[in-house]
């Protein structure tokens, strides 16, 4: 197995930098303070993420330091360029292939709109036949310098205009990336390090002096390097293509799309017979899934940047300042050394990892996911046991998250026609790295989603960006990722595309707190996240974000009300008997599911099971937020209570999980269905629940129970339920559900909350051990009474028939009995 | 200053036993004006830059000592967004007192305030003590809404006005201790009414609930 891991590809580094301090703690027009700058570069610093080129060194992680220090951590294998010059000579093909691989990897870059400008034979690294560009990203993600007090700009490989406009003052100009080839292209041809021998400043003279020349620059440097022999020696075509890209005049210089059609390059084009290889290949793992493993094994940049000397702390009092004025204007603070660039390397030790994973065998590699043969399956190592152990060991455990994410890599590369299995796995755990993909599948978006996304409206105004613009800088704003500029834009966008595409619906504040969470998973993906929205809202917020949706709120609350009382009769009726409504807390908790109630990292793990149930899923989870709290409830009057929801205490989010998948196994599905369910999602027929009013729903203490559901539990789980029948003996004599027993609506009092008034099977009813206590009436009989008064005396898991008896008459017969005939 | 800090209840002689009054008080105004902040800031002394919206409502409780009497604030700080305006009934209804919030660095947010006291002169207690508060005074250099203006129109209504800064604390306790002066305390002497209060609402509530006008 080492061999795959130790594959040179897989070796990273990280750089430092600091990014420029605002000068006080300013505020901005908001009133806000002004974001911190290494939160821009982080957020701006994701796009990169998303870069995937064999010419281009792929960057995995941007961690954020203390006082503003950013570290970029980066794919880092092969040896630059600049190391050979002068010791090596590289042919012709060389020299061509590592020019056309320079322009594949730039050209990349521009179509992104993305500027290299930090370009020279240092950071262009060789590895066998195929060079790699590093640190490409310096320019873009200190937004083109302006985030750093130190110029991005490599000095000989710099273009005049860079020099002429002033570094930090040019625009953005892929021209210059052309530039810095045409000098790396002089240097190889030449094989010269050029201007080795000069100080900056004669160097930028050298530069500027270019400017100048009456022949070719390239002719030029070759003069001024005494290699004029070498330069008549380089082929037409290649010369031609140097003396292009080191033209003066920006405008000129053709573009990588140009020179890559030139025909000298017309021999890489082909390889193995193909053109190209625009088709992805499957990778068992990726340099990004390594970095997560190397990080869950200990491994910890900051800790080899120090130990490296490249981050340093010095004593809080050789930065003080000699004065500040009371305006808070600072004079006379000495320039920190460590603000200027590094342009230091450090390489990533792997060997912890190695050590680690030492003795993962190579089938383990590759898992069979569909097996159907019993000896193959057989003959399957055995899998990695972490069942019982909590989900936070899991989620930090190297091995385990090597074969879930082994796993579900492949099962995620063959998607859709992995869908069932990707949710069989996803029961047992979601692999956090791969979280953002295994709920797009849960959530069945469809690879068009970027095509749709596209054609959303993003940017009109509309009435509502007034309030959009008011939640975001409000929205989980201690998440580095939604706290970045780049993270409001992309919500922003996608708030207004969501609103413009579902124009049945309006933007409810919470709409904000509900995207947060897909945002996150998907930052450089925003039309996934979009379609994540767009799939999560009809199936678990359905008519939710209606104009009018007290109706579909309504309905909710009074069925979790319902549910407390199914489940915990006791805590029902203390929460009665304060008045205490969940209208009055619960409201965010069902409207955003919880996201605008929990931080982010729990809202993940919370939504991982949420997005295997169904929409009556957040009612139990309500259920559970309760019965954590339980014990402080029951003690408080009204007041206490609201307090406590007012400022939620710390909620155990796993325990949240268990408890609801808890009550969600062992509650019949009619007991939290609603009239406001979505369709698409259930089908419906005359032995389900149907024309409650709201009015009678509000009235009703306990839930009601489809006749469905009660056949089901009668045939599959008969010690599951206790049917009462409270119509009179006679009738209850004539015809009654098998196995119930009669406790005639007239022969109880309800004056007191006993439970000994129901007469000889009141022993039953004290101890109905968990089983569903079904109560059976008719027209004739009151079906509100008996069940209140069971649920006053607290006995648990209280429904009524829907319909009542006469329901099961045609549906069936099987599970009725004649007492008379027994008799 | 210290003897009220302590509240008049714990004199040792025990007799000149204050009262303890309780009243309900509803926080109103447009989204992100400060509401939540405010009440933030004079419950717990905070302040959050990045105070998240309040969606339905929030309820906090603090108590301040004006002379011989211990004043316990019931607050219940509202959604400010106009789709939740349905909720506010629920909440405005048997509050004894209101503070009105509008930026004073956003014209908009002052007319919905206007609004409001005009829907709290309609349906709210007849007695309700309304305060006007001008919020983000430490944005002073971008104001909007002249501080002249809002007192004017505050003295037009009968309503208590400051401008505040929940980000500076400034006028924070003392808008809420002049709503306390002017509440009237002789009638509720309630020792324990927590949950009396708290009923008071929640009835209202029900009412609401059966008019079907929440959420609308």
């Amino acid at each position: 197995m080492i061999p795959l891991l130790k594959n040179p590809e897989m070796n990273f580094g990280a750089i430092t930098f600091f990014a420029r301090q605002h000068k006080e703690d300013m505020c901005g027009s908001n009133g806000l303070p002004l974001t911190p700058n290494s939160i821009i570069i982080y957020g701006r610093a994701q796009k990169l993420k998303s870069i995937n080129s064999p010419y281009l060194c792929q960057y995995l992680d941007i961690i954020r330091g203390k006082h503003e220090r950013t570290v970029v951590v980066c794919q880092y294998c092969g040896i630059p360029l600049l190391n050979y010059l002068e010791k090596e000579t590289f042919t012709l093909t060389d020299i061509k292939r590592i020019a056309y691989q320079i322009l594949q990897g730039l050209n990349i870059l521009h179509k992104r709109n993305i500027v290299h400008r930090n370009l020279s034979s240092e950071n262009v690294l060789l590895q066998g036949n195929v060079i790699k560009m590093f640190n490409y990203g310096l320019y873009y993600l200190t937004d083109n310098g302006k985030l750093v007090s130190f110029p991005v700009v490599q000095l000989l490989y710099a273009a005049p205009e860079i020099y002429l406009d002033g570094i930090h003052n040019s625009l953005p100009n892929p021209a210059v990336d052309i530039w810095a080839l045409g000098i790396i292209l002089a240097e190889l041809v030449l094989n010269k390090k050029l201007w080795n021998y000069l100080k900056v400043g004669q160097r930028i003279r050298k530069i500027l002096s270019l400017l100048q020349s009456n022949t070719s620059v390239f002719e030029r440097i070759a003069r001024e390097h005494n290699a004029y022999d070498e330069y008549t020696n380089v082929p037409d075509e290649l010369k031609e293509i140097i003396e292009s890209c080191l033209n003066i005049d920006p405008t000129k210089r053709p573009t990588c799309e140009d020179l890559l059609k030139k025909s000298i390059f017309n021999e890489f084009l082909i390889q193995n017979g193909y053109i190209n290889n625009d088709v992805k290949k499957f990778e068992t793992f990726a340099i990004s899934e390594l970095y997560h493993w190397w990080q869950l094994a200990g491994g910890d940049v900051l800790q080899e940047l120090k130990k490296q000397g490249l981050i340093r702390s010095s004593p809080p009092i050789l930065s003080l300042p000699h004065l500040v004025l009371i305006e808070g204007n600072i004079l006379g603070q000495e320039r920190n050394p460590a603000t200027l660039y590094d342009p230091r390397i450090v390489e990533m030790p792997l060997d912890a990892l190695y050590q680690r994973f030492e003795n993962i065998s190579f089938s383990a590699f590759y898992p069979l996911i569909q097996i159907k043969s019993k000896i193959i399956s057989q003959s399957e190592p055995q899998s990695y046991d972490a069942t019982g152990l909590p989900l936070i060991i899991k989620e930090r455990d190297p091995e385990y998250q090597f074969h879930r994410i082994i796993l579900f890599r492949r099962l995620l590369h063959g998607y859709p026609f992995t869908k069932d299995l990707i949710r069989k796995e996803a029961e047992k755990d979601i692999p956090p790295l791969l979280r953002g993909e295994i709920w797009a599948a849960l959530l069945d978006v469809k690879s068009d989603y970027k095509y749709r996304y596209m054609k959303l409206d993003k940017y009109t105004l509309t009435p509502t960006d007034r309030q959009i613009e008011v939640d975001i800088p409000r929205c989980h704003q201690y998440n580095e990722l939604l706290s970045s500029s780049e993270g409001h834009k992309k919500l922003k966008r996608i708030l207004k595309a969501w609103v413009f595409k579902n124009s049945h619906y309006v933007y409810w504040q919470g709409l904000d707190s509900l995207t947060a969470p897909f945002l996150y998973l998907n930052f450089n993906d925003e039309a996934k996240a979009f379609a994540c929205l767009s799939a999560f809202v009809p199936k678990f917020l359905h008519k939710f974000f209606l104009k009018d949706n007290s109706a579909v709120i309504e309905e909710y609350l009074a069925k979790f009300s319902q549910l407390i009382a199914f489940h915990d009769p006791v805590l029902a009726n203390h929460l009665y008997e304060i008045n205490f409504y969940p209208q009055l807390f619960a409201i965010p908790w069902f409207l955003t599911l919880f996201s605008h109630v929990f931080p982010l990292h729990k809202i993940l793990h919370l939504w991982d099971k949420v997005l295997l149930g169904n929409s009556s899923f957040s009612l139990h989870i309500g259920l559970s937020v309760l019965t954590q709290l339980r014990e402080r409830l029951l003690s408080s009057g009204f007041n206490e209570c609201i307090l406590l929801f007012s400022d939620l205490p710390e909620v155990d989010i796993e325990k949240c999980v268990t408890l609801s998948t808890e009550t969600f196994k062992v509650t019949p599905i009619s007991i939290t269905e609603r009239e406001h369910e979505n369709d698409e999602f259930r089908t419906k027929d005359e032995y389900d629940i149907s024309g409650v009013t709201l009015h009678d729903l509000k009235q009703e203490r306990y839930p009601r129970i489809s006749a469905r559901d009660v056949i089901e539990l009668i045939r599959t789980n008969p010690d599951k339920i206790l049917v009462i029948d409270i119509r009179n003996l006679i009738q209850y004599n004539r015809c009654s559900v098998i196995n119930s027993i009669s406790i005639p609506f007239s022969s109880i009092s309800f004056t007191e909350n006993k439970i000994e008034n129901v007469g000889n099977n009141s022993t039953q009813l004290e101890s109905t051990k968990d089983k569903v206590v079904v109560v059976i009436g008719d027209e004739e009989t009151d079906l509100e009474l008996f069940p209140t008064f069971l649920l006053r005396c607290n006995v648990k898991k209280v429904c009524v028939l829907h319909g009542g008896f006469n329901v099961l008459l045609p549906v069936s017969p099987t599970v009725l009995v004649s007492q008379n005939n027994i008799g | 200053m210290a003897t009220n800090r302590t509240g008049t209840a714990q004199r040792p002689n025990g007799a000149t036993q204050g009262k303890i009054c309780q009243f309900k008080l509803v926080l109103l105004g447009e989204s992100a004006v400060g509401k939540s902040s405010l009440v933030l800031r004079f419950v717990k002394g905070q302040f959050h830059e990045y105070q998240e919206s309040t969606i339905g409502a929030a309820f906090l409780t603090q108590t301040i000592c004006l002379d011989d009497t211990t004043v316990k604030f019931e607050i219940w700080d509202t959604a400010g967004q106009e789709r939740y305006h349905s909720l506010a009934p629920m909440y405005y209804r048997g509050a004894q007192a209101a503070i009105v919030v509008y930026d004073i660095t956003n014209q908009d947010t002052f007319g919905r305030a206007k609004t409001w006291v005009k829907e709290l002169q309609r349906q709210a207690s007849p007695t309700i003590v309304i305060a006007l508060a001008g919020n983000k005074q430490d944005l002073a250099n971008k104001r909007m809404v002249e501080y002249e203006e809002a007192q004017t129109y505050a003295d037009e209504n009968g309503l208590l006005f400051m401008e505040t800064s929940a980000k500076t604390a400034m006028n924070v306790n003392d808008i809420f201790l002049a709503i306390a002066k002017k509440l009237p305390k002789n009638e509720q002497t309630t020792g324990q009414g927590g949950s009396a209060q708290g009923r008071r609402l929640a009835e209202g509530d029900a009412g609401a609930k059966t008019a079907g006008n929440c959420c609308k």
